[in-house]
């Protein structure tokens, strides 16, 4: 085992192989405050690269119902309990989130799903992991978001959960495709190296010519995103739409496209780039780029279970309404300074979240043109202004793709054409 | 009589049992597989020439030697029987297995079996455990999964889930003519592992594949299967038939050395994660 350094845990840790970065990391920010669960991100990725024969199991975005759900079911409670067996009740975070590139939310000092040692024999040699069942994988979504009763009444709802207007429960939907790690689980498992992390772009893709099937992969990924294929006898996952984060996509005319999962977002919650890396795999410092804003210096989008230690490239912004123990298992320790800045954002978080959905194409470098004041209030005690600043988007190719407005144009539909469409 | 000589020779009497009622049990070569001369191989698991062929109960080991390991052992052992005719040699291995396991899922795993020769018969034989660096090994695969495709089980969630409903794949659409060659291509651009032509996807017209390796972690699809061979679920266990042309520098009268794996599917053995054999002697009967 290597032993390298995982920014996103505070610390070095083991890994099967070298620490190896890709010049450009394929990485991607979910607002999920935002998310309506309405599944067009599902549906985007099911009609484009899943709908053939063997693969009808296959989600590889899918959107699931928080905390009841999951796909397949309870992918990440499993995946804990085994961590927490492996090191009962030291799966602990040390130290504050603070400015340190090396350690932004502190320190985990429980073990990785790479770190389980006395876990990992005799089945699994080198990831703590399990194989879901294949009823784990086939209902996406059953009960999740059915009304239920009180545990063992029949016939009758649960009269709590309708109470209004004050929320004794709570779910929230949390939207997910592969992380294409900077860890790759996947890849750490594959005993035949079939498994590999692209140096241009950092995706995480299965060798469809050398994979045997073995499944090492499935078993190994805490974010249960690989998957087998019964009538190709081998494992198959989220491929990032590469062709079009290639630019190979003719609309985009050559220039770097965001997936489809991304581009189908119609609650305009997603948003995916490509990053710079510095050979040490941290972040290159490009403060313009709207994902090293949120993830870096808002620090108002944190990793999906950071302490699994895969370093996943998948970044959320965590639900307000959501009980902050939930939440901080899920997101690490970043979880209340990113609500912070999301419940109340300055100017610029604000312009930034502007960009979500403008456009198909990759963002690669965003600016922000002041505009005048237009909006003054209280909110829960806090003085706000809101200011109708421009927010422009620049591609690859530094040329403009879009730019934006804070106070978004109000169109009225004439008399004439009300009840028209 | 030594315990462990009353196991060994129990696990014998129980291979012969697999055989099967009434059929006359063949002798026994402890020592070595030897594989007998004939003019023509026996084409199926059920040819009376496997009656007098002489029996060899290979010993099988976990693979707990390198990752992803076995350690807690299954199949005990498997029954070798073997025929030449000078360019080819056949192997017909037998086993016990209380479940059938021939369904490809998500968490299902197939029966198998695989028999390794050197590439190259020499006195100085490579690594048992997959060969080594320079010194290949070749390795002939047949798969429960496999076997039950050639049967003519469909690939399809059908074989899976009986009462699965499916609403439409386009590629079956009624506009495209079923085999035609654009419904074929456009089945084919969304199975990744066809169009790359990983002989594991198919379409597949024999239940064997043949592989090549030179240490562990290192299997590689021979270029070509030339193998063939056909495998028989019954009486609780498997008969396997494995035909493969005789290794480089193998001559008939001649030896090298052979080994086998058995998977057991049911307790999700795939991959370096088997019972194997170490080296055993092969002796090449000739015709003289």
């Amino acid at each position: 085992m290597a032993n390298v350094h995982n920014w996103q845990i505070g610390r070095e840790m083991n890994y099967p192989y070298e620490a190896a970065f890709p010049k450009r990391q394929f990485a991607f920010v979910f607002n999920i405050n935002r998310c309506i669960a309405c599944q067009s991100c599902t549906m985007a990725c099911k009609s484009t690269w899943t709908f053939n024969k063997g693969q009808e199991h296959m989600w590889w975005a899918n959107v699931e119902t928080k905390p009841y759900g999951g796909y397949p079911q309870f992918w990440d409670m499993k995946t804990l309990e085994l961590l927490e067996k492996a090191n009962p009740g030291a799966q602990n975070w040390s130290g504050k989130p603070g400015a340190d590139k090396k350690q932004p939310y502190g320190k985990f000092d429980g073990i990785t799903v790479f770190e389980a040692q006395k876990m990992l024999t005799p089945d699994s040699a080198r990831v703590l992991g399990y194989l879901p069942t294949d009823e784990e994988w086939n209902s996406p979504n059953i009960y999740e978001d059915n009304p239920v009763g009180k545990k063992g009444v029949r016939g009758e709802l649960d009269k709590e959960g309708v109470e209004l207007p004050e929320h004794k429960t709570w779910f929230f939907y949390l939207a997910r495709i592969c992380n294409h790690c900077s860890y790759p689980a996947c890849l750490a498992a594959c005993p035949r190296k079939a498994i590999y992390k692209r140096p241009e772009d950092g995706i995480v893709l299965i060798d469809q010519e050398q994979c045997r099937g073995y499944r090492k992969c499935v078993e190994a990924c805490p974010y249960k995103k690989t998957m087998y294929r019964g009538n190709t006898r081998v494992s198959e996952k989220c491929i990032a739409c590469y062709p079009r984060v290639e630019g190979k996509d003719p609309e985009t005319g050559g220039q770097p496209m965001e997936t489809r999962c991304m581009t189908a977002c119609i609650g305009q919650i997603r948003m995916q780039g490509l990053v710079k890396m510095n050979r040490d795999g941290s972040w290159t410092e490009d403060r313009y780029n709207p994902l090293y804003y949120m993830i870096h210096v808002a620090k108002v989008a944190l990793p999906l279970y950071p302490q699994f230690g895969t370093s996943p490239n998948g970044f959320y912004i965590p639900p307000r309404w959501v009980p902050r123990d939930y939440l901080r298992q899920m997101f690490g320790p970043g979880v209340d300074e990113a609500i912070e800045r999301y419940t109340y954002p300055d100017r610029e978080l604000l312009a930034v979240l502007q960009l979500f959905r403008r456009s198909n194409r990759i963002i690669f470098r965003y600016q922000i043109k002041e505009g005048p004041k237009v909006y003054e209030a209280t909110l829960r005690g806090r003085k706000i202004t809101l200011y109708n600043d421009t927010v422009i988007a620049y591609g690859q190719d530094g040329k403009e793709i879009f730019r934006t407005t804070i106070d978004e144009p109000l169109h009225v539909r004439p008399g004439k054409h009300a009840n028209s469409i | 009589m030594k315990p462990r000589h009353f196991i060994f020779l129990a696990a014998v009497l129980s291979a012969s049992a697999l055989a099967g009622c009434g059929k006359k049990e063949p002798p026994v070569s402890e020592a070595e597989v030897k594989a007998v001369f004939e003019k023509s191989l026996p084409s199926t698991v059920d040819d009376k020439v496997w009656e007098r062929v002489p029996a060899h109960p290979a010993k099988l080991l976990l693979q707990d030697m390198v990752e992803p390991r076995l350690l807690q052992a299954s199949t005990p052992f498997v029954r070798v029987q073997s025929v030449t005719d000078g360019r080819k040699v056949a192997f017909l291995l037998t086993w016990k297995d209380a479940t059938l396991d021939d369904v490809p899922g998500p968490a299902l795993f197939g029966d198998a079996c695989a028999v390794q020769l050197p590439a190259t018969t020499a006195a100085d034989v490579p690594a048992p455990q997959m060969g080594e660096d320079g010194k290949t090994v070749e390795i002939t695969y047949w798969s429960a999964i496999f076997q039950a495709s050639v049967n003519g089980r469909k690939d399809d969630i059908h074989a899976l889930y009986p009462r699965a409903a499916v609403d439409h794949y386009p590629f079956e659409a009624p506009s495209l003519k079923a085999g035609s060659p654009p419904q074929q291509e456009m089945a084919k651009r969304y199975a990744p592992a066809r169009g790359a032509e990983n002989p594991m996807a198919g379409p597949r017209t024999v239940p064997v594949q043949d592989l090549l390796a030179d240490g562990p972690g290192t299997i590689r699809f021979a270029e070509k299967t030339v193998s063939s061979g056909s495998g028989k679920y019954s009486g609780g266990g498997w008969t396997v038939l494995l035909v493969r042309p005789l290794p480089n520098g193998a001559q008939p009268g001649g030896r090298t050395q052979v080994a086998f794996a058995v998977w057991e599917g049911s307790r999700q053995e795939v991959g370096a994660r088997k019972m194997r054999t170490a080296w055993i002697p092969l002796s090449l009967g000739s015709a003289q």
